[in-house]
Formats: structure tokens, sequence, C-alpha cells
């Protein structure tokens, strides 16, 4: 029961954070990958994606910071930051790098920084929410997966 | 991602590559290089190409890629590489894999940009997926790996050697590496930038069955034979020319020959994008001819249009241009048909401005979505367009979205002119469905209503005779203006031939389908509440919709009579005019009462447009609530036409009203109103007229049943009174004043 309840609700997480957008379709990609072979796949990419990805950000602040108009710099970063939160499925992480980008581009500083504010925002956001996932599900066991009860 | 890792796989399946030809487990094991500085991504694709069998080695710099590449030659089969890395650009990695190892590579990027895809190809990638990469664009790498192959055994060989290279190298050139940017195919790569697998091997033209070597066309041969060409001039260009200009030894003037074949073809395809319905032309023919009868409408219609904003002149555009997308498949050329079918409705169309302009539209709309396939309706495409389109397709109900619903009803070819003025009953109903929902009405419905009664303009008289026909009872009253919305609404409503008073306002056209006095209260009924059968009643068919219920129901009301082509407006009037009805009703009836006048015909036109400025008032409530009245209407129109022609409008409509009001949930009532068939037909018809109303053909298409109803009931109009339908639509003493709700 307690179990089933658990699965329940990691999959009612799930479904949440799809249906807040925060997640999309890219995500099921990613779980299609996972199987014997790689049990934990999506949890290992996902925590190099944030160990990844806050390099990333770390990195955008200090061009932020010191040299705020070489928007081609920042511009590639973002774009890094953009293949990966894409990859993963990251949907509004992803939507606010693009925002983000377009005020490089426009060399909108003012922009960017706003931007820049939201998507640590975002990140921070995702990061928390997918690691209670994870944790749920782990504690649910392998078995979440399955449409039974394995108890 | 981990070297060591590349250095185990590769070891493990360090096949050598022969040339002999694939393992026998091919794909499985194949050896791929994954090249991404993101480690994220790397590791996913690592994952996905496992998954697919294949060996997969990774790195996270361009440079050490290449040194393994070098050191290990032949010990990979394929290279996977991001576009921007940190320390190489992907594109020069790229260059220098092709020129050292000749190896198919396949660029990877977030970006997605055109000219990011093009360099790609120039820079003679395979292919280009864009990020995230999913795995089955993955699953499919291996193509290329076959066919680079082949092409170099061609190359070898020199000659026509196996016919199966020459396939290859044919298939090669023609270019079509199911991704984007296949070598030299130009054509992948304006196609597939995304870089999805898709094996369009478009040309699979066998340029020479002959044992000619086969000649590669690679990325830069290409290039040197674009240069050529545009330098003499791509309508000048001549294969011995540029041969000569291409100075490339081995290469036959026949090669140039038929590459530059495939060359002007794929610019011709590039530079005609969507003509493929060339409706347009059609559509303009037939429509014009069309708008010739129609063309006394037209000023009207348009006018009428103009003011119901249903069917602006760009929905006429649109309309065009709708059905050109849509009818691709033959509404275009149909709309002869139809346009005959117009003609004759045009003829009726003096009054029936809603129906010039819709004629106009619907012409080129219905002509095309008449005579083609209704289905075509696909409008979709352009809200006016489909409108009009809808219309046809459905029988031009759709007209709706933009125009109002031009209700042309493209309905289906049905085009059954029963009503002489200009319901044509098309039974596009195919396409409607799509316009419908432009307006949110989801005329999805207009599919099923092949049978959509375009009521076209109504030209009064004829119309009103269809109406009447349909109608037999419905009160053309009703379908006058006020008719048009609540009539369509209604009539579809009352059409149901239930006589419920209200609703038939206009199926009652017989009786002078324009009574005012029924319709005043009709048309407040209509729109107040279908319930005030009082006034349907009165009118006996009147629908109030017709009654001008300020909605273009009234048109429908005018085409209840006849051919419901009123209807069709009204009831997007109707549904519109339920909605809003109330509101606008006013305005109708003023045009209403002097349609009434005119009765046959100018009631009509009056109607019209009545019932497109009704609409146009209507308008934006309509869409939505014609919708759903219209649905009902149809529902009932059709309904009240089989039943009894003279219940229908009244019934129809009432109950289409006030499902109307719903309007979003009307549609639900729609068929409860289906007993208003004949209503419904003619508010069919009034919308198809123009009423904007997508949700009339809504109704329309809802009415598959509807339809058939109608279709029946509307023979059985016409049987009867056709000529009734003239003094009907007198609405005597109708005040649209009285109407409004």
């Amino acid at each position: 029961m307690e179990y089933s309840n658990l699965r329940r609700q990691a999959a009612y997480m799930k479904k949440s954070l799809f249906d807040q957008g925060y997640l999309d379709e890219q995500f099921y990609q990613l779980e299609e990958l996972q199987d014997d072979v790689s049990p934990n796949f999506v949890e290992e990419v996902v925590t190099l994606f944030f160990r990844d990805s806050a390099r990333l950000i770390s990195n955008i602040e200090q061009a932020l910071d010191k040299c705020p108009q070489e928007f081609s710099k920042l511009n590639a970063f973002v774009h890094q930051l953009k293949g990966s939160t894409s990859s993963i499925g990251a949907s509004r992480l992803k939507n606010e790098c693009t925002r983000f980008r377009d005020y490089c581009d426009e060399e909108n500083l003012e922009g960017c920084l706003k931007s820049f504010q939201k998507l640590k925002r975002e990140h921070a956001v995702l990061r928390q929410k997918l690691e209670s996932y994870f944790q749920l599900l782990r504690q649910v066991g392998p078995v979440e997966k399955a449409t039974r009860p394995s108890m | 991602m981990d070297p060591s890792r590349a250095a185990a796989s590769t070891a493990s399946s360090g096949r050598p590559r022969d040339g002999v030809g694939p393992p026998p487990d091919f794909p499985a094991g194949l050896r791929v290089l994954v090249v991404d500085d993101d480690p994220t991504c790397l590791k996913i694709l690592d994952r996905m190409l496992r998954k697919c069998l294949y060996d997969v080695t990774t790195c996270t710099r361009a440079a050490a890629a290449l040194a393994m590449l070098r050191e290990r030659r032949g010990a990979f089969d394929v290279v996977l590489s991001d576009v921007y890395m940190p320390d190489m650009d992907g594109f020069k990695l790229l260059e220098h894999i092709g020129l050292e190892m000749d190896l198919p590579v396949i660029m990877m990027s977030a970006d997605d940009g055109r000219d990011v895809v093009m360099k790609g190809v120039t820079h003679g990638a395979c292919d280009y997926l864009i990020k995230p990469v999913r795995m089955e664009a993955l699953r499919n790498i291996w193509q290329h790996v076959v066919r680079k192959r082949r092409n170099e055994l061609k190359e070898l060989e020199h000659s026509g050697s196996a016919e199966e290279n020459d396939r290859q190298k044919r298939a090669l050139e023609d270019g079509d590496n199911a991704s984007s940017a296949s070598e030299g195919n130009w054509k992948n790569v304006k196609r597939r930038k995304d870089g999805k697998e898709e094996e369009e091997v478009e040309e699979r033209e066998d340029p020479s069955t002959l044992k000619k070597p086969r000649v590669v066309w690679s990325v830069d041969l290409h290039q040197q034979f674009v240069a050529a060409v545009n330098q003499l001039g791509v309508d000048k260009a001549v294969p011995k020319k540029i041969l000569e200009l291409m100075k490339v030894p081995r290469l036959t003037r026949e090669n140039v020959a038929s590459h530059l074949q495939k060359y002007r073809l794929y610019l011709r395809r590039l530079s005609v994008p969507q003509h493929e319905a060339r409706l347009d032309t059609p559509y303009t023919g037939a429509s014009e001819a069309t708008f010739r009868s129609v063309g006394s409408f037209d000023g009207l219609d348009t006018q009428a249009l103009a003011v119901s904003g249903q069917f602006p002149p760009q929905s006429l555009t649109t309309l065009h241009s709708g059905p050109r997308r849509v009818t691709t498949t033959g509404i275009g050329l149909p709309s002869i048909d139809q346009v005959g079918f117009f003609n004759s409705s045009a003829q009726m169309a003096n009054a029936s401005n809603i129906r010039p302009a819709m004629m106009q539209q619907m012409n080129n709309k219905q002509l095309n979505f008449l005579s083609g396939p209704s289905t075509n309706m696909e409008s979709g495409q352009h809200g006016q367009s489909q409108q009009l389109v809808e219309s046809y397709g459905n029988m031009g109900l759709r007209v709706g979205e933009g125009a109002s619903g031009f209700f042309n009803l493209p309905s289906s070819q049905r085009t059954s002119t029963s009503f002489p003025g200009g319901t044509i009953n098309v039974n596009l109903s195919n396409s409607l469905p799509m316009q419908m929902t432009q307006q949110g009405q989801q005329f999805s419905v207009c599919q099923q209503q092949n049978r959509i009664h375009i009521s076209m303009p109504r030209q009064l008289q004829t119309r009103e005779q269809l109406l009447n026909e349909i109608l037999g009872e419905y009160d053309s009253r009703l379908s006058t203006p006020m008719g048009h919305q609540i009539l369509s609404n209604e009539v579809s409503g009352h059409v149901s031939g239930r006589g419920r008073s209200n609703m038939n306002v206009r199926t009652s056209l017989r009786e002078g389908y324009m009574n005012a006095s029924s319709y005043g209260p009709l048309s407040h009924a209509l729109y107040a509440d279908f319930s005030n059968s009082g006034m349907n009643e009165s009118t006996g068919s009147c629908y109030p919709l017709a009654s001008g219920a300020g909605t273009t129901n009234f048109t429908s009301i005018g085409m209840l009579q006849e051919a419901l082509p009123p209807v069709g407006n009204v009831e997007t009037l109707g549904n519109s005019v339920s909605v809003k009805g109330a509101n606008d009703f006013v305005p109708d009836y003023d045009l209403l009462s002097d349609v009434r006048q005119s009765k046959s015909q100018d009631w009509k036109s009056q109607n019209i447009d009545v019932s497109y400025q009704s609409a146009q008032q209507l308008g934006s409530k309509q869409s939505n609530i014609d919708f759903g009245s219209s649905r009902l209407a149809h529902e009932d129109s059709i309904a009240a036409i089989k039943d009894d022609k003279s219940r229908n409008a009244c019934t129809v409509r009432k109950e289409i009203f006030s499902v109307r009001t719903e309007i979003e949930h009307e549609k639900g009532d729609c068929t409860a109103q289906r007993n208003g068939t004949i209503l419904v037909e003619n508010s069919l018809r009034v919308m198809a007229e123009g009423m904007s109303d997508l949700s009339y053909q809504e109704v329309l298409f809802d009415d598959n049943i509807i339809q058939n109803e109608l279709m029946n009931v509307v023979g059985k109009k016409q049987q009867e009174g056709v000529g009734q339908v003239d003094p009907e639509f007198n609405f005597d003493g109708y005040s649209w004043d009285d109407i409004q709700v």
C-alpha cells in the first residue's frame, strides 16, 4: 500500500512537472533510455546536467560582472546551456535561455540581467523539484515504472 | 566523453571495414564517434546510440577526436559532431574529416537556423540533426554509411559498374539522404533542416539506366555547378556551357544535363510552394462567373459583408487563397459547377447581398469547394478563406470565420441547389470543420455537413423559395434580417421543423418570411431566447433568427424560405444572434424591414445585409454563439426540414436560440434541435451566406443529419413552397424593433 502510494505520489509529481511546463517530452526520451543496463540513467543524467549547468551559469554570471558587453561570449555560454537543457527536456529553463539569448542578440544588457536572474531562479526551482522527485523514486524503488505493485 | 571508454569500445569492435560490405548484423555494431563538449548531451547520445546497438566512442574535444581518427583509421564508420565547440569549430572538424578520412559526418546543434544548416551542407555534412536529438533520428544514421560506401565504390569503379552502384549513385545524386544535408542534395537541405531522417528520396529518377560512369554530385561539385549556372544565368544555362565553365575532368555533358534538369525542378519547386491547388485560378474563373450573376449582389454583398464584417474583402481573398489551399483538390475546379450554381443563385441574389459577397467569396471558395472535394475546405488556411472554404467545404457554412461564415457552405459537393437563391447545398461539409474551428467554433462539424446547403446569397427570390421549400413552414419572415441571425440559429433550431414557433421563424418563410411582426418578436425571441416561440409562432416558421435578430440570422431566415440560404446565415446569425442577437438586433431589423419590402429579393439581400450586419455585430459573439446555435440550428433546421417544413423554423429557432445563448454549450443542444432540420438548413444557408458564424458551419457540420434532413426537407420544400417564398419574405409589419430582444 505504502508502496503504491509512493508510486502514485511519484507519478503525480511527475505529471505536475509536465503540466506546469517544467519538463517536456524530451524527458520521456530519457526515461526510455533507462533500463536494466542503466537503471538510474535518468537520475544520472539529471545530476550531470545540474552540475554542468551550474558551472555554465556561474560562467555567465562572471561574464556579466566583468565583461558584460561581450555579448557574443554570453551568447556562446547560453547556447551551450540551452543545448543541455533541451536535451533533458527542461522546458521552462530552455525558454528562459532563449529569452536570454535574444537579449544578448539585441545587446540589451538590462534585459540580459533580468533574464539571467529569472534563469537562475528557474534553474534552482527545477533542481529542487527534480531532486525531490528522484528522492521519491528512490523510495519507491526500481519498480516505479511497473504498473503493478511488486510488494 | 571519456576516451577510455572510447578506446574500449573501439577496441572491442574494431572491425576494419574493408569495404566488402556491412556485417551481417548491420547496423548493429556500427562504429560511431561522437564529439560534443556538453557532457549531458554526450551522455544521452551515448546511451541512445548504444540502445541502437552501435559501437560508441565519445569525445568532448574536437582535437582529441581528430587525433583518434587519425590514429585509428578505419576504426570508425560515422562521426557525430556538435557544431559549437570551444576548441574547434564543428565545421572545421567536418572539413578535416572529410578531407582526411572521408567518413560520413553528421552535425548536431540546438541551432536550427537555416544558415547554419546550409553551412553544414556546404561543408559536406551528411546530415544535420537538431537538438534535442531523438532516438529515432539516431537510428537511421547507418544509411549514411552505406550510402557513402557505395558512392566510394562507384567512384572507384568509375564506370557503370554494378547496377547497384548506379543506383546508389543515383540515390546519392538525387540526393535524398533522408536527412537534411545530404551531399549534393540541395533538396534535402532545404527540406530537412532538422535532420529528420526521413527517407525522402525525391528524385528517384533514373537519369541514366545506361552504364555510364555515375557521377557523384558532391557538395563541391554541385557548388561549382551552381556557380556556373548562375554565371550563365539560370535560364540560359546549357549543359555544354556549364561543362565548360566547370572544367571538371571526366564530367560529361550528359551528367551535367541531367543534373541541370534536376536542379531546375528543384528551383521550380522552391518558387511555387503552394500552388498545388491553383485553385485560385479556377476560383477566380469560377467565381467570376458566378459573380457576374452575383454581381448584383456583389454590391450588396460586399457591403453586407462588409457590414457584417463577415466577409470582408479579405475574406474574399482568403477565400481565394483559401480554397487554393484547401481545395487544391478540387474545390477550385468544381467551383465551376458551383459557379453555375451560384449563378443561378446569383440571379436570385439580387437581394442576397450576402450572397454576392459571399458568392464572391464563396465563389472562389465555393467554387472550389463545391466543385471540388468539399473536403478540401480545409480551410484552416485562412481564416477568411476558410470561412468560405469551410462553408463551401461544408457547404460553405464555414464561411463564418472571417467572413462570418460566408456560409457558402462549401458543403460538399452537394450543391444541391435547392435553394434557388443560393443555398448551395454544397455538401462540402468536409472542409468546414477546419474552418469552423477558426472561429473557435469548431466547425469541424462541417465535414459532416456535406449537405450543407449553401445558401449562399440568398437571392431572396430563389432563396425564399428555397427556404420555403425547405422550411416549408419556415417563415421566411424570420429569415429576414433578424432572422438571419436568429434564424440561422434558430432556424437550425426551428428548422427542426418543429414549428416551434420561435425558431421556425423562417421556416415559414412561405408565410411571408419576413413577417415583421412575427419576426419582430421572433427576432427577439431568437436572440433573447428562442423560447419566445411566440415570435416564431406567429410567423409560423419565422425563425426568430431571421427576424433579423440583428444578426445574420436573418439571412438565414430568408434562406429558410428558399433554400434556407438565409438560414444559413440565420443560423450563423442565429447562433451568433442568439448571443448577439439580443444585442444587435436593432440594426438588423431595419434591414429586415426593408427586406421585407422587397420580399423576395429584397429581403434577401437585406437579410443578407442584415445578417451580415448583424452578423457583424454579432460577429464576435456569433462565432461562438453561432457555432453553438448554428449547430443547433443546423440540426434543427435539418430536422425541421425534415419534419415539417413549417415547424421547423420556429421550433428550431427557439431551441437554437436558447441554446445559443450558451453557445458554448450549444452544440450539445443543437442536436436537440435536430428537428428543425429545415431550419437548420436554412440557417445553414444563412450562415453560409456569410454569416461569419462559423458556428453556423458548425451547425452545419454537425449536421450531417441535419443536412440529410435538410436535404430532404429542401427537396420537399422546393416542391412545395417555392412560390411562397416571396410573399413570405415580406416582413409585414416586421419591425425589427420589435424583435429586439
